[in-house]
């Protein structure tokens, strides 16, 4: 008899383990003069800078940034959309009687979507210059092809009889595509489309730390001359408007305003959007910004076959995937393990909102700042790199599981708690178990996205692709920029794959999947 | 005989319903209680709050002479409940779900074992044993029990325990007549079986009153007031009749 069953509640928990080579090595690369310092920045939330001209500064700087995620954010869902339908099975099975168009479509986006928006943004920046679009396109690229998988994903899930039955009507194709298959994707909208604005503000933040405008140059900036006081300012501002765009979008999903939909609804909708393009504008507009400036390509001298084979030869391929693959398990693990494992510890509802309002923080600090501040009182390592990548991933994971265990009832957690065993193990029995296969469906899908964030941290750590690629960057080197670029799709197109069969395995026979799971793949 | 749990002056108010109005009730070793009443009349409410997982708005529930709220954890693992949805766990199989019965009585890091495989396997099987189902189930999802076999496991579960009262929640409601009789003829009638110690003190709330002979006392509930408490063997079949009129 096989006593062994490792259950998902456990495996939950475990990857938490990879926290324990993380600080052994952080604790060996340790310089004391510089915990003072961090000290000075963890002391610096509560007294933060009220001077005029760096208030006016971050205020500014959140309005590009928010502009900026705001247009990429609509205009992602717009083409998304389009190429959702464009590529899905029944679209084409619909028009041609076949779908290979449709999967050859598919085929293709996964490059785009392969590569990380603060990626784009360092190739669009030496092709476009610093034109105040780069951040938009650098967003809507890799975006649009998400969103165009997730909706070629609901359209191909949904249930066709409706659409037999419209067909059988004498109904011609388009109008028996429109009327069948469109309204049901309303409410994948309403969530999804949520979450991606969230996204968006958090990528137009980090194209900011890298020098492309908004709030995260100023808290760069900030970081760099270690005026924390100034820092904290940018941080509060930008945490109270995450904060409350969080609760509104909170709000949105829960209240299932999408399931009756009237045409007065949707016009609704659109003045509301049309008239936050249009505020957008303006306020760019007002600080200088012209989007509508003429764009001068920049010529690139591409690589030659012979220039590519040498990169290929020269660089240290094999180290590089390697490290990127370390820094993605170690990363993915803290971030996965560690928010059920805090809350295990810590179960209650003081620790709840604790927790809760430290994720916010993790969440709100991009990570290569955090990983700039991690760099004051260590020396850069593969272990900085990935507990840098997995603080913010912490802050996504903490609140997903959070916000699905507050939709879940507490008969189990009482059961478990009647016979008398202590909070921590009522709430790993009663709360994480019910909740454990989809959090690590999602946990595998976090794992994919992690995979492409290492590029944002590679360069403080000085390891894996994404540090090589910046590396080529700023060297000009077009044919290693390639050859790193393509390893780089490789992966994550792999990553992907196995993301996918992961997510699959849990989510069969999963008892309550929530939403977020379901539609964030 | 001596006196296990003591409900006084109980009240569960929502809103200007009361679902608990002013019950006094006390189970004493031995008792074994058939809990009647129409569905809505309380019965699941005064099982909660019997075994604690409901605060009553108003009252006392104690246990050997102490209030349960204070009662230190080691004590309340004498109140074992059967829930009427079961309870569950499904994401772990059968060996670990039954060894859930005795966390009361366990660390975190040996909570944490059985989430890695079956721990105390034989005790586990004497359990599982007890309760009618074969040793090879020890190792079973609970996705592949049928209706009767869960609740088999759940009684394993509560046999783990070793709890002095059980209260349980319409455990038969769902079984063929057959399987009624088997788990009243376990619960009931069995002091051990495979070295398991079955407990003597029952609370047990019923649908129908088919059952209560084999009950040494009759409560009946009607719209959260406790309108009937007689030993079986003065129960007239009027005052049935007019508990689910």
């Amino acid at each position: 008899m096989k006593l062994v069953n490792i259950t998902p509640t456990f495996i939950a928990i475990f990857p938490a383990i990879a926290i324990l080579p993380i600080i052994k090595q952080l604790i060996q690369d340790l310089h004391i003069g510089g915990v003072e310092t961090l000290l000075r920045f963890f002391s610096a939330a509560i007294n933060p800078s009220l001077d005029q001209i760096v208030l006016s500064n971050a205020l500014n700087g959140l309005i590009i940034t928010i502009a900026t995620a705001f247009l990429a954010w609509f205009f992602s869902i717009f083409i998304g959309t389009i190429l959702g339908i464009l590529s899905s099975n029944i679209f084409w099975e619909i028009f041609t009687n076949n779908s290979y168009i449709g999967i050859a479509i598919r085929r293709l986006l996964s490059i785009p979507r392969a590569i990380h928006e603060v990626v784009w943004g360092l190739l669009l920046l030496q092709i476009l210059g610093l034109h105040p679009l780069v951040a938009i396109i650098a967003i809507v690229i890799p975006y649009s092809s998400i969103i165009a998988r997730v909706i070629a994903n609901q359209l191909d899930s949904l249930d066709n009889k409706s659409l037999v039955a419209i067909n059988q009507t004498g109904a011609d194709s388009a109008s028996a595509f429109i009327t069948s298959l469109i309204p049901p994707l309303f409410p994948l909208f309403a969530t999804y489309a949520g979450y991606r604005l969230e996204c968006a503000l958090r990528g137009a933040t980090l194209l900011g730390v890298f020098g492309l405008g908004g709030i995260g140059t100023e808290l760069q900036l900030s970081l760099q001359s270690l005026e924390f006081n100034e820092l904290w300012s940018s941080l509060w501002i930008l945490g109270s408007f995450m904060f409350f765009l969080e609760q509104i979008l909170s709000y949105i999903r829960h209240a299932n305003f999408s399931i009756n939909l009237k045409e007065k609804d949707v016009f609704f909708i659109f003045i509301i959007i049309s008239l936050l393009i249009a505020i957008d504008l303006i306020s760019l507009k007002a600080l200088d910004i012209d989007l509508f400036t003429k764009i001068e390509l920049h010529q690139l001298k591409l690589p030659t076959i012979i220039e590519l084979k040498t990169a290929f030869i020269q660089l240290p391929l094999l180290k590089l995937i390697f490290t990127t693959l370390l820094l993605s398990v170690l990363s993915a693990g803290i971030a996965i393990g560690i928010p059920p494992l805090g809350l295990m510890i810590w179960p209650g509802k003081i620790g709840g909102q604790v927790q809760s309002f430290i994720w916010l923080f993790f969440r709100l600090i991009p990570p290569p700042l955090t990983a700039l501040l991690l760099l004051l009182c260590c020396e850069p390592s593969i272990s900085l790199a990935a507990l840098a990548l997995g603080i913010s991933n912490i802050g996504v994971m903490g609140r997903l599981l959070k916000d699905n265990l507050s939709q879940q009832n507490n008969s189990l957690f009482n059961a478990v708690k009647s016979v008398g065993a202590i909070d921590q193990i009522s709430w790993l029995y009663g709360k994480l178990s019910p909740q454990s296969k989809s959090y690590l469906a999602f946990s595998a899908y976090r794992t994919d996205v992690l995979l492409r964030e290492t590029a944002l941290v590679g360069a403080v750590g000085g390891i894996g692709l994404g540090w090589q690629l910046q590396e080529s960057l700023s060297s000009f080197n077009w044919a290693e920029v390639a050859v790193i670029t393509f390893t780089f799709i490789t992966l994550t197109l792999i990553g992907e794959s196995l993301s996918d069969k992961t997510q699959e395995y849990w989510i069969k026979g999963t008892r309550d999947l929530s939403l977020n799971c379901s539609l964030q793949t | 005989m001596t006196e296990l749990l003591e409900l006084s002056k109980i009240e569960i108010k929502k809103g200007n319903h009361y679902r608990l109005r002013n019950i006094e009730l006390s189970i004493h070793s031995g008792e074994k209680i058939a809990l009647l009443g129409k569905s809505g009349s309380g019965k699941s409410t005064l099982i909660s709050v019997a075994n604690g997982s409901l605060k009553p708005s108003k009252g006392i529930v104690k246990w050997q002479g102490r209030n349960l709220r204070s009662l230190s954890r080691k004590k309340k693992i004498s109140i074992g409940t059967l829930w009427q949805d079961l309870r569950l766990i499904e994401e772990l199989n059968v060996g670990q779900n039954i060894n859930a019965g005795t966390l009361g009585k366990r660390n975190l890091f040996w909570a944490l074992r059985n989430l890695l495989g079956t721990i105390e396997s034989r005790e586990c099987i004497s359990c599982l044993k007890a309760a009618g189902l074969p040793k090879e189930m020890l190792t079973a999802k609970i996705s592949q029990l049928s209706g009767g076999q869960r609740q088999r496991v759940a009684i394993a579960r509560l046999l783990r325990q070793q709890a002095k009262l059980i209260l349980a929640d319409e455990p038969l409601s769902n079984l063929d007549p057959k399987l009624s009789q088997e788990i009243v003829s376990l619960l009931l009638y069995q002091k051990t079986k495979y070295s398991i110690s079955i407990p003597k003190t029952y609370l047990i709330s019923l649908h129908y009153p088919e059952l209560i002979n084999h009950f040494s006392r009759v409560i009946g509930l009607k719209n959260g007031e406790k309108v009937l408490d007689r030993s079986t063997n003065n129960l007239n079949p009027k005052d049935l009749d007019w508990l689910y009129a």
